[in-house]
């Protein structure tokens, strides 16, 4: 899903991720699932490196694993987010709005910079 | 939010997370796969497209598992690690809170352990300075002092002559190098303002023997000695600074000195002493031309004499090989020689000297009082646990773990000992100042007092070790407490077992034994220093005033006008109105440290009797009614005991009494100093009352008085006055000042301060022994206080019941002094033992009283006794009232 070498840049792995879990906790195959689905699989890449990245945010402090019973009785490590998480989602959803906003401008204009010819 | 919070509680069980880091990512992944299957089979996929379809879906499961494996170990070791310092810093802060809650016992904690640490901390800083530090010189290891003995006591470290300096350099072969040295003098440095200086003849090789090399300049050459008149001088790093201000420019300067122009040639390294005494001025000695005078070559014993082994030689070997020299010189020389040894002594013990045996005293008694420190502590904090009892038991069952309240208590008494510990070298700090001011003469020249590093190591170990000691013993107790026993139990939660009892017993009882024995050998000091300060000096100390003159040699050279002077000085001083009498001394009552042997015409002392050295001083003709000592028979010195007139020697009563046991002494005719036959004989014209020069000897020792008008060299000024003796110090420097303007006088005080620096090293350590005593006896009060006052407390409410079945306050006092009063006499029985030992370890420090003298143990024991008493008194009168109907609702 989010190899290393994909293209997508590693925070954005992780603001998805972020996003997933603001909705409430879950476990890893349900936040593979749902980015899979809210994206309409458009980044279908692997979906054991979703892994390491939350690995990783578990260790900035950002999310917390806690192991709990399914609605199927089923054993499952269930993430949320930490205050410190949800602070990060705010922030970095802005950002990555702004960011996405300035690009598609960006790309989206007609106008001839005065040196085209 | 709260919903969030109860599911997680609900789902926080231990059992249910794998705790391997790999299995538990292996579960994590297994369970995804799984789900994935699950869907994929939802979808109408064969089981087995439905495995591979998820496999190819998720990619390398292998790598994933280990990359997760990796971040989640190294996560959980960051954890235990944060968890760590969480528990430690809640510890910390737990301590604190229950430090305060107890105000009493922390301050007595903290203050007991400041004390002892204090106490241990500035003893070991100057026992290190002296014992342990390296001596200032390159080749300290290998550096040995000789001497000549020829007696007990100081005589044991008798000076060299001239001819058995020489004599050692041709038959040894032990030294790489030798070199010897004269003890230093006051000397007169000319310049704006005439100076005393010290002044000291050194061998050119002495610094190249003891590894030293100047800091500036070249020093000495090895001719240098040669010249008839030496013009070359070094000096000391301290005489640099202080008299010539520490200029770059003065190597090479000109001097005068003791009326001589002489070029600084070097500078001796900061820090740097001689071996014996402190000189602001080196000056080359040279052997060669004392060779050639025949009857002070071997007659005069002057020399000090250092060597460095040979590598390979070990101090033994030394010493032997002097021995043997000794034996060899004697038989050679016996007139000289006779009843003269040579011993050869590694030069720090030389050093030392005398101050060995009073530091490992004050070490024993500093490491005494650390003995109580923690005994009291250990009883302070058995208390404090029994009392938190229940607190414990709660905890316990709350659901702390034991390590952890084990951990707990162990940061509570580390926190305690560092602060405790912090006070304590606040304390030695303060010690060692008080210390160096009462020391600065009594201890070698080299000891610097400070608190350097190693000592602050050693200190700080002391306190952790001592904390850890403490907190072990209740930490233990908590270990094995049983909750419950302990809650449900409620008349007991506060009263101690019998075995904590015996624990505390024990403890008090140690105390009280090491207490008794610092306090006997405080006594026993003090009663030494009692008795040899309180017995009779001999002579009337007060109303004296004393100064030392300087009477330069280039300006009078002869007998005569030094006589002259003398004489003019005496008679305007003795003019002055408040002054009774003046005369001059070649030193100070209780400092003459000149000897001299001596040979009676009528009967010479058998060839196998060693010749007796006699403590002599020269003095002029007022100096005995000036002192009031008696004379017996006979007369003082006069105006007739010109230079050339027939010499003549005043002696004392011990003197008369113990050569002359027939009473004929006045009259007799004797040789004094080196035998020269040639010498006239010289007759004993008086006999004078006895006086003291040696502190630490009771009885008087023989002396012997020469006359100035004879032999005037000495220029000790005692003057008795009327009234206030310092009040007149002004007006006689103006009456000598005007007989002579260039005449530098110093040392002016009176002659109680003179006396008073002879006692000081033995003032020394009756004050820290005293300070040691009274800090033990304090400590073992709190320690009998603590124990009553617990074990009163814990028998409360079984006093309140016998209080209700008619007991008297008087029966219950008893039952309480009975119990804890046995562990007091066991501690003074075991405490007996320690004064033993005490006074056998004291011996050689005692003067005047007996090793168990029953004064000073008895005094000890009363003072113990009496402060015991008034620490139990509180706890028993509590006791007494204790009111039956409080205790037992």
């Amino acid at each position: 899903m989010f190899a290393k070498d994909s293209g997508l840049l590693q925070g954005t792995v992780e603001l998805l991720v972020l996003k997933t879990l603001s909705w409430g906790p879950m476990h890893g195959y349900g936040i593979a699932s749902w980015i899979e689905s809210a994206t309409d699989d458009a980044l279908s890449v692997e979906e054991g490196s979703l892994y390491p990245a939350l690995y990783r945010m578990s260790r900035k402090g950002w999310i917390k694993a806690q192991w709990r019973v399914t609605e199927n009785n089923r054993r499952a490590k269930y993430y949320h987010l930490t205050a410190e998480g949800r602070r990060q989602f705010r922030d970095q959803t802005t950002g990555w709005q702004r960011f996405a906003t300035a690009v598609s401008q960006a790309v989206a204009t007609k106008t001839a910079p005065s040196w085209a010819k | 939010m709260t919903d969030h919070k109860r599911r997680d509680s609900s789902s926080h069980d231990v059992g249910f997370m794998p705790k391997k880091p790999s299995a538990e990512v292996e579960s994590e992944l297994q369970f995804h796969l799984e789900q994935r299957i699950q869907a994929n089979l939802a979808k109408g996929m064969s089981p087995d497209a439905a495995r591979r379809a998820a496999l190819e879906r998720f990619g390398d499961v292998e790598d994933v598992r280990d990359e997760c494996a990796q971040l989640l170990t190294e996560d959980r070791r960051a954890e235990a690690r944060r968890d760590w310092l969480d528990d430690l810093r809640r510890d910390v802060r737990f301590a604190l809170r229950s430090a305060l809650r107890a105000p009493l016992f922390s301050a007595l904690a903290v203050a007991t352990l400041a004390l002892g640490i204090g106490a241990n901390a500035a003893v070991f800083g100057t026992v290190k300075s002296v014992l342990l530090d390296a001596l200032p010189y390159g080749n300290a290891d290998r550096l040995m002092r000789i001497y000549s003995p020829f007696g007990k006591g100081d005589q044991a470290r008798g000076a060299l002559s001239a001819g058995t300096v020489s004599d050692i350099r041709e038959r040894q072969h032990s030294f790489e190098s030798l070199a010897a040295f004269l003890g230093s003098r006051d000397g007169i440095l000319l310049g704006d303002q005439a100076q005393i200086v010290k002044a000291m003849f050194i061998e050119p090789g002495l610094l190249h023997t003891l590894g030293i090399s100047p800091v500036r300049g070249a020093g000495f050459r090895d001719d240098d000695a040669n010249h008839d008149t030496t013009t070359v001088v070094m000096i000391s790093y301290g005489a640099w600074q202080r008299l010539f201000g520490g200029k770059e420019d003065v190597v090479g300067k000109v001097v005068r000195l003791n009326g001589i122009s002489r070029t600084i040639v070097g500078i001796t390294p900061r820090g740097f002493v001689p071996p014996q005494d402190d000189a602001d001025f080196f000056q080359p000695l040279a052997m060669a031309p004392l060779m050639r005078d025949p009857v002070s070559v071997r007659g005069s014993h002057n020399f000090a004499f250092v060597g460095l082994l040979k590598p390979g030689v070990t101090p033994q070997m030394a010493n032997r090989d002097m021995n043997a020299i000794g034996a060899e010189i004697e038989r050679l020389f016996w007139k000289d020689n006779r009843g003269f040894g040579l011993i050869a002594m590694p030069l720090r013990d030389s050093m030392v000297g005398d101050t060995r045996a009073p530091l490992l005293i004050l070490l024993a008694s500093a490491a005494l009082v650390l003995l109580i420190m923690c005994a009291n502590l250990a009883g302070a904090l058995l208390s404090r646990t029994i009392s938190r009892r229940k607190e414990f038991a709660v905890r316990v069952a709350l659901g702390a773990g034991r390590g952890r309240l084990v951990r707990q208590l162990l940061t509570e008494s580390v926190l305690l000992s560092a602060v405790g510990g912090a006070a304590g070298l606040a304390l030695a700090m303060f010690g060692l100042r008080l210390l160096r001011r009462l020391a600065l003469t009594s201890l070698p020249t080299y000891a610097s007092l400070s608190l350097d590093t190693g000592a602050i190591i050693v200190t700080s170990t002391l306190a952790l070790l001592t904390g850890l000691a403490f907190g072990a013993g209740p930490a233990i107790s908590v270990g094995k407490s049983d909750p419950q026993g302990t809650l449900r139990d409620e008349s007991h939660g506060s009263s101690e077992s019998r075995r904590t009892r015996r624990v505390r017993g024990v403890l008090v009882a140690g105390q009280i034994a090491l207490c008794v024995s610092l306090l006997a050998a405080a006594g026993l000091l003090a009663r030494s220093l009692w008795t040899i300060t309180a017995a009779p000096l001999g002579f009337d100390t007060q109303h004296l005033l004393t100064f030392t003159l300087q009477l330069p040699n280039a300006k009078y050279p002869t007998v005569d006008s030094r006589v002259r002077l003398h004489d003019q000085i005496e008679d305007a001083i003795r003019a002055l109105p408040g002054v009774n009498n003046v005369a001059f001394t070649s030193h100070f009552p209780t400092k003459v440290t000149n000897r001299n042997g001596f040979f009676i015409e009528t009967a010479p002392w058998g060839s196998n009797q060693s010749v007796p050295f006699i403590t002599t001083a020269r003095v002029t003709d007022n100096y005995f009614k000036t002192l009031s000592i008696p004379l017996l028979e006979g007369r003082v010195f006069s105006t007739v005991d010109r230079a050339n007139a027939p010499p003549v020697l005043i002696i004392n009563e011990a003197m008369a009494r113990k050569y002359w046991p027939k009473g004929d002494a006045l009259g007799a005719r004797v040789h004094v100093g080196p035998p020269d036959p040639t010498a006239p004989w010289i007759t004993i014209v008086g006999i004078v009352k006895d006086m003291r020069n040696d502190p630490t000897s009771l009885a008087p020792e023989p002396m012997m008085f020469f006359s100035q008008r004879q032999q005037p060299f000495g220029d000790n000024v005692i003057i008795r006055t009327a009234g206030d003796p310092t009040s007149l110090a002004a007006a006689v420097r103006r009456t000598i000042a005007a007989i002579d303007p260039g005449l530098p006088m110093y040392n002016v005080g009176t002659l109680d301060d003179v006396v008073s620096t002879t006692f000081a090293p033995r003032r020394l350590p009756v004050v820290l022994m005293a300070a040691f005593g009274a800090l033990a006896l304090l400590l073992a009060s709190v320690g009998v206080y603590a124990m009553f006052a617990t074990m009163a407390a814990s028998r409360e409410r079984e006093i309140g019941v016998r209080i209700a079945l008619g007991a008297t306050r008087r029966e219950i006092a008893s039952l309480i002094l009975r119990q804890g009063g046995v562990w007091m006499l066991a501690g003074l029985a075991i405490g007996g033992i320690g004064v033993v030992f005490v006074g056998r370890f004291l011996r050689s420090e005692l003067f005047g009283v007996p090793e168990l003298d029953p004064l000073a143990i008895g005094a000890a024991v009363a003072v113990l006794i009496v402060c015991a008493g008034l620490a139990l008194l509180v706890p028993i009168r509590r006791a007494t009232r204790v009111d039956p109907i409080m205790v037992l609702r």
